[in-house]
């Protein structure tokens, strides 16, 4: 409510001052009857009655939402009431409406989908969520999410395939549909199936396993979940879209061709990139290590340590709730997230003890061998978790192909980078170290360019937008990074080998600087330029 | 009640967290008072419930309060019109009151042109000295308002009778003339009497809906659930150039060319009569005029009418032959018509329609136009702009005696002629002949046809005052006071909806500031303008609601018979007429029977759904209805070489209303449509148009040219484009054609052309 405005000070105005004040008294209680009866049971129930089981589910069944899509005509009455009827933030609502298009022989068709989550019988969220945030009730089979344990990693916003849960700035977590099961438990209709004023939400009792042999099954050329929509073998998403109309198989998201850069998560960015330019130092060290060459080994894992130690650092800005990190490890049976983090803090521990050794001379070579290849093979099965991290949300830009040859390239060349960075001071130039910098420069921005090839394909595929977005709203970005890959990876490489540039410290470090660069914007581009599986959205500008 | 063990989460262990503060946040609890599950924290201590402010649809919504003030709402589930259900704008109808941007204070417009806070003391000095001054240099002439169809009908009333009767000002009009005026005029000229005859009822009754220009599931999704709840399986019919979802969700749609309805209308009416498909005794006992529309329509073939429309021969015998075959036919029109260059007409076709087959009277029939605001109705009565207060006529002089005793003010205080209608104060203030305005809840900057000659047209004011929730809106710019007025829920009255039933609005929430009601800012103007004895008996907007009820009597609107505003809110509203006696118009002799109060209690008594005309008696003298025509005109901006297009706008979203000054205020609302101005294409123009999907496009017609997103789907018809009318920059572009009778501006037509914006430069 805006502020009161003082009056300034003169006569007041007898009428004015009563008018203002009978403004400010509240009649309705006093002048009105009070619409109840105080304890008066639910006056909507005759209309939603019919709308919701009966019964709760039996063993082997599960609640779940049947949308009758014949008689959603786009009212969107269900995402304020939600919004509503769940007090929540001024943005938040858990039930949105997309809009499917198309037409068959000329006759335009359109059909309004409202979506919510599906409560899957084999959730992305529950399977990413690192610290055991979501649970699938074992009686009603609604994927709840804890909201008192959830870190804020908003891994399970990239891991369902819905993009059903939603992160709050204000309280650091993600919060979802939890299917209204506190009015579920006491005979109320959720409020989505309350406010349907053409009655075409309902909740139903399905049976998961029988979405197992529909969605598992033999392979479809439309999809049966619905159409325009991310295959559901992967989560086994248990809403039920039904329609009388054949032809709704045939449409295609309204929003397809809508073109909108992802979130940089910027700290993910920074995250990634040094990561793997530490793995790719103690992959380094380990080399030299077993070279004898000491020395470099040592500066290498020192240097290494030092990224990995600013990269930790990093990564908690991403978090919502860091207090809590500490759990990050308990979702490890089915989360890459949990692997991740297990593998980087196993990889962390080893380096700083590898570190320690290499720094006071203890060991024997033998056992410094065994220690450079333990943390070189950790840091390896971490950049591995990280690349599956992206590729387990089956979004097509974070396929293994593009993840891969980003993350493992990153990790090349950025290893090579910082090892140049611990000999430059020395005489000899490496120029098979610096042949093998351009080639995996090359290779890799030839890798990373594979993508772009998809921007004229006839459907508006994701690889589509993704490409479509690099060359049009990310183009400065693209530019950039491949600017720098080039500078970095080519021009002054090459200049070092043709001896127009000496290799001093100052050449190594711009060397260093600007393949990092570069690496940093390959990963918001990564981030950005990713088409997120979602259901279809509605028209954007 | 809900206390239910399963809703217990476990203790919290050192590893998992299964409560705390952020669970806590959603944890809900019954909200008593019939409301089940509520947020914990939006626990109401009392449940009031009132109608909505925005559509004219008239849901009742249950208001949750906390000491009085709303905290939150839920759609009231007892109540005849929603049946317990909203469309997003009533879910979010308290939202817009706590917008920042208000108007919490008087402004005005200081020595460099900028608008400062000034006491209300200030403000109504500065408004009555400005206006008496311009009164008496340039004459009565020399004043107007514009007010709104979006508040109290005593407020409408005590406003019309203040400027008119109190303060001699010669011309006043409404937006109401931009939605609602052709429904009005052409019930005037058919039956006598601006009476929508029809109650939402109907809709469950009919075995044939007939949609025309109504995109009834967006417009108004809560009558749409009225046709869901027809159990009869109702052929739908709709007439609409684009494949809307109410189209989408029809049995049959005719997708015509725009503005070849009437020329349509037309065409079926002679087949009707050509297959002898009449109710010939209907017509004989209760109409006027058939022989003659009989002998203009037989120049509508069916080929010809097919090759002007667009349509087939045989979607034309369909759509006759389903007429016919209906046993109750209802036919419903809303913006589509209302706003065409001959929309009078073509809302008379309609009724011709439904004369000549019989459908006028009967459950499930009717001709029936669907409102937009939520008080156009009482507008279109008590405004007193069009009609002497209470759908009198200002040149009446009996009706001008029986409004003065009823008023009890002197009969000479009445004007002896009708005012302006808003285009021809347009153009009085272009002409220099009306030098102030007073904008009473409406936003002319951004609403008015051919927007671009409204800045000049302000300028050329000597006064401008704009009343209005919000200190912000495109008007306010140009204003040089700004009157802060109290907003839905911070004040009493009534509304009219769309099936004329009253319902009232209540004062749940505080206003900011020192925002007044605009009743009591009429109460103010009244004793500063020196007319406050004049209007001492218009004390509150129930005292108000008494004197209209005296204007009303022996009207067709007469609601003598409602004794107060509990009567209404405890009946679940109450539908015109409701004489003293209610012997007038009840459909079934049961309903006659029995006092008001108790046939209208419970929600599912016939009593709470009234037609008219169930006697086939209409309020012209002779008792019958005209049946009234003309040759269809083509319309005034045809397409061609330079602007090829035809342009149509329209209402975007249910989540959007009219110039969005209240619905942009919710974040929820905004989240349901696009940001930014989009422009529907067919995907075969843009093609040809170079244009890919979601490319930023310039439209542009020969008054403006605006740049939107390009939506590409084949909803919109080939050669046509869709601008939702939302959007601040869509009437730059919108071509200033008016209807002949009612004066509506024609938002529905006009020529464009669409390219590339990169092809510009």
């Amino acid at each position: 409510m805006p502020p009161v405005q003082e009056l300034p000070s003169e006569p007041t105005t007898t009428l004015i001052d009563a008018l203002l004040a009978e403004q400010r008294s509240l009649t309705a209680v006093a002048r009105f009857a009070r619409k109840h009866e105080e304890h008066a049971l639910p006056a909507q129930a005759r209309f939603y009655r019919d709308l919701i089981p009966l019964t709760k589910p039996a063993p082997g069944e599960q609640y779940a939402f049947e949308v009758d899509l014949d008689q959603c005509t786009g009212c969107k009455g269900c995402v304020t009431a939600c919004h509503s009827l769940n007090g929540l933030d001024d943005e938040e609502s858990w039930r949105s409406v997309g809009l499917l298009l198309g037409g068959i022989n000329g006759e335009a068709l359109q059909q309004t989908v409202t979506t919510a989550c599906h409560h899957c019988a084999d959730p992305g969220c529950l399977n990413g969520c690192p610290v055991l945030a979501y649970e699938k009730d074992p009686v009603t089979g609604i994927v709840r999410h804890l909201d008192d344990q959830c870190i804020g990693c908003q891994y399970c916003v990239m891991k369902c395939p819905y993009d059903v849960p939603k992160y709050s700035a204000r309280l650091g977590i993600v919060r979802k549909c939890d299917l209204c099961h506190q009015r579920l438990a006491v005979g109320e209709a959720p409020a989505c199936v309350q406010a349907c004023p053409n009655e075409a939400i309902k909740v139903t009792l399905t049976n998961p396993s029988s979405l197992m042999a529909a969605y598992r099954g033999a392979a479809t050329q439309e999809n049966p979940f619905l159409a325009a929509s991310p295959a559901p073998d992967y989560t086994l998403p248990t809403t039920i879209y039904k329609t009388q109309r054949p032809q709704v198989a045939t449409l295609r998201a309204a929003d397809e061709t809508a073109l909108k850069p992802q979130p940089a998560h910027w700290p993910l960015v920074f995250l990634l990139v040094l990561s793997q330019a530490s793995v790719g130092g103690a992959s380094g060290a380990w080399l030299a290590a077993a070279a004898g060459q000491s020395l470099a080994a040592t500066r290498l894992v020192i240097l290494s340590v030092v990224l990995m130690a600013v990269d930790l650092g990093i990564g908690a800005l991403h978090l919502g709730r860091p207090a809590k990190a500490w759990r990050v490890f308990l979702g490890w049976r089915k989360s890459w997230f949990s692997r991740e983090a297990i593998a980087f803090g196993g990889y962390f521990g080893t380096a700083c003890l590898a570190a320690t050794m290499l720094v006071s001379g203890r060991g024997t070579g033998a056992e410094l061998n065994v220690a450079m290849a333990a943390v070189a093979l950790l840091g390896f099965a971490a950049v591995f978790c990280s690349l599956m991290l992206y590729v387990d949300t089956r979004r097509e830009f974070w396929s293994g192909f593009h993840t891969g040859t980003r993350f493992v390239g990153s990790t090349a060349l950025l290893g090579l980078a910082v090892w140049l960075v611990t000999i430059s001071g020395e005489p000899t130039i490496p120029n098979a170290a610096l042949l093998a910098l351009i080639a995996v420069a090359l290779v890799k921005l030839a890798c990373e360019s594979t993508v772009l090839r998809h921007r004229h394909e006839t459907r508006w595929t994701p690889l589509k937008r993704t490409a479509r977005l690099m060359l049009g709203q990310l183009r400065i970005a693209l530019g950039l990074r491949i600017a720098l890959a080039l500078l970095g990876g080519v021009v002054l490489p090459g200049a070092v080998i043709t001896g127009t540039l000496s290799f001093s410290i100052a050449t190594a470090a711009a060397l260093l600087v600007l393949l990092l660069t570069g690496e940093l914007a390959e990963r918001y581009l990564f981030f950005t330029a990713v088409s997120p599986t979602q259901m279809p959205g509605g028209l954007a500008t | 009640m809900n206390t239910v063990v399963e809703n217990v989460p476990p203790p919290n262990t050192l590893l998992r967290d299964f409560t705390g503060p952020l669970t806590q946040e959603l944890v809900q609890r019954a909200g008593e008072f019939g409301l089940g599950n509520v947020p914990d924290r939006l626990k109401p201590d009392a449940v009031t419930s009132m109608v909505c402010g925005f559509c004219s649809t008239g849901c009742a919504l249950n208001i949750h309060l906390r000491d009085g003030q709303a905290v939150n709402l839920t759609p009231d589930a007892n109540y005849p019109v929603n049946l317990g259900m909203a469309c997003p704008k009533g879910w979010e109808a308290l939202t817009p009151l706590a917008a920042p941007n208000r108007a919490t204070t008087p402004l005005l417009r200081d020595a460099e042109g900028k608008l400062q806070p000034v006491t209300w003391d200030r403000a109504m000095t500065e408004f009555v000295s400005r206006m008496k001054s311009i009164q008496a240099k340039h004459g009565p002439e020399s004043v107007a308002w514009l007010g709104t169809g979006q508040i109290a009908t005593e407020e409408l009333a005590f406003l019309g009778a203040l400027a008119k009767f109190g303060m001699g000002v010669r011309h006043g009009d409404g937006n109401t003339r931009q939605c609602m005026a052709t429904a009005a005029v052409a019930y005037k000229q058919s039956f006598g009497f601006d009476a929508p005859p029809y109650t939402y009822q109907d809709f469950e009754e009919s075995d044939v809906i007939v949609l025309i220009g109504s995109n009834l599931c967006i417009a108004h999704p809560i009558m749409w659930q009225r046709v869901l709840r027809n159990r009869k399986q109702p052929e739908i019919i709709v007439v609409d150039p684009r494949k809307t979802e109410t189209a989408q969700a029809a049995t049959q749609h005719y997708a015509l060319t725009p503005k070849s309805d009437l020329v349509l209308l037309y065409g079926v009416a002679n087949l009707l009569i050509q297959n002898d498909w009449l109710d010939n005794s209907f017509i004989t006992a209760h109409t006027s005029g058939f022989q003659e529309f009989a002998g203009h329509v037989r120049q509508f073939t069916p080929d010809k009418v097919a090759s002007v429309t667009g349509l087939t021969v045989g979607q034309l015998y369909r759509f006759a032959e389903s007429i016919h075959r209906g046993k109750a036919v209802s036919f419903w029109w809303t913006m589509g018509v209302n706003q065409g260059h001959e929309s009078t007409r073509t809302a008379q076709a309609i009724i011709n329609l439904a004369l000549m087959t019989g459908n006028l009277g009967r459950p499930g029939t009717g001709a029936n136009s669907i409102t937009g605001q939520c008080n156009a109705m009482g507008s279109r009565l008590y405004s007193n702009t069009t009609n002497l207060i209470g759908g009198h006529d200002f040149t009446n002089p009996t009706q001008r005696a029986k409004v003065a005793a009823a008023l009890d003010f002197p009969v000479a205080c009445i004007p002896t002629e009708n005012s302006w209608a808003y285009d021809q104060i347009m153009d009085g203030i272009d002409r220099g002949e009306i030098k102030a305005l007073w904008l009473v809840g409406t936003n002319t900057a951004h609403s008015w046809i051919n927007q671009n000659a409204v800045p000049e047209l302000f300028k050329k004011l000597e006064l401008l005052v704009v009343q209005d929730m919000y200190a912000d809106t495109e008007s306010c710019a140009f204003a040089h006071l700004v009157l802060p007025a109290a907003a839905w829920g911070e004040k009493e009255g009534t509304f009219i909806n769309s099936e004329r039933r009253f319902g009232v609005i209540k004062k749940v929430s505080v206003a900011p500031g020192q925002a007044l009601s605009d009743f009591n800012i009429c109460r103010l103007i009244a004793n500063y303008w020196g007319c406050g004895e004049q209007f001492r008996e218009w004390t509150s907007p129930e005292a108000v609601f008494q004197i209209m009820k005296r204007c009303s009597a022996d009207q067709p609107c007469d609601i003598t018979g409602i004794k107060n505003y509990r009567l209404i809110d405890e009946s679940g509203g109450i539908q015109w007429p409701f004489p003293e006696t209610r012997i007038a118009v009840c459909e079934t002799p049961s309903e006659r029977s029995g006092t008001p109060e108790s046939a209208i209690r419970d929600p599912r008594s016939s009593g709470d759904h009234r037609r008219l005309f169930a006697d086939g008696r209409f309020y012209h003298p002779d008792g019958r209805a005209k049946f009234l025509f003309e040759n269809p005109r083509p319309t005034p901006e045809a397409t061609d070489e330079q602007y090829p297009l035809q342009l149509l706008t329209g209402r975007g979203t249910s989540a959007q209303w009219h110039t969005q000054t209240r619905t942009r205020c919710s974040p929820i609302l905004r989240k349901l449509h696009p940001e930014k101005l989009y422009v529907e294409l067919h995907p075969a123009d843009a093609d040809q148009l170079g244009i890919e999907p979601n490319e930023v496009v310039c439209i542009r017609s020969r008054r403006g040219s605006v740049t939107a997103t390009a939506f590409l789907t084949a909803t919109v018809g080939r050669g046509q484009v869709f601008l939702p009318m939302h959007y601040e920059t869509v009437n730059q572009l919108t071509y200033p054609a008016f209807d002949s009778y009612s004066r509506q501006p024609s938002y529905k037509h006009c020529a464009v052309n669409v390219e590339r914006l990169s092809g510009r430069a």
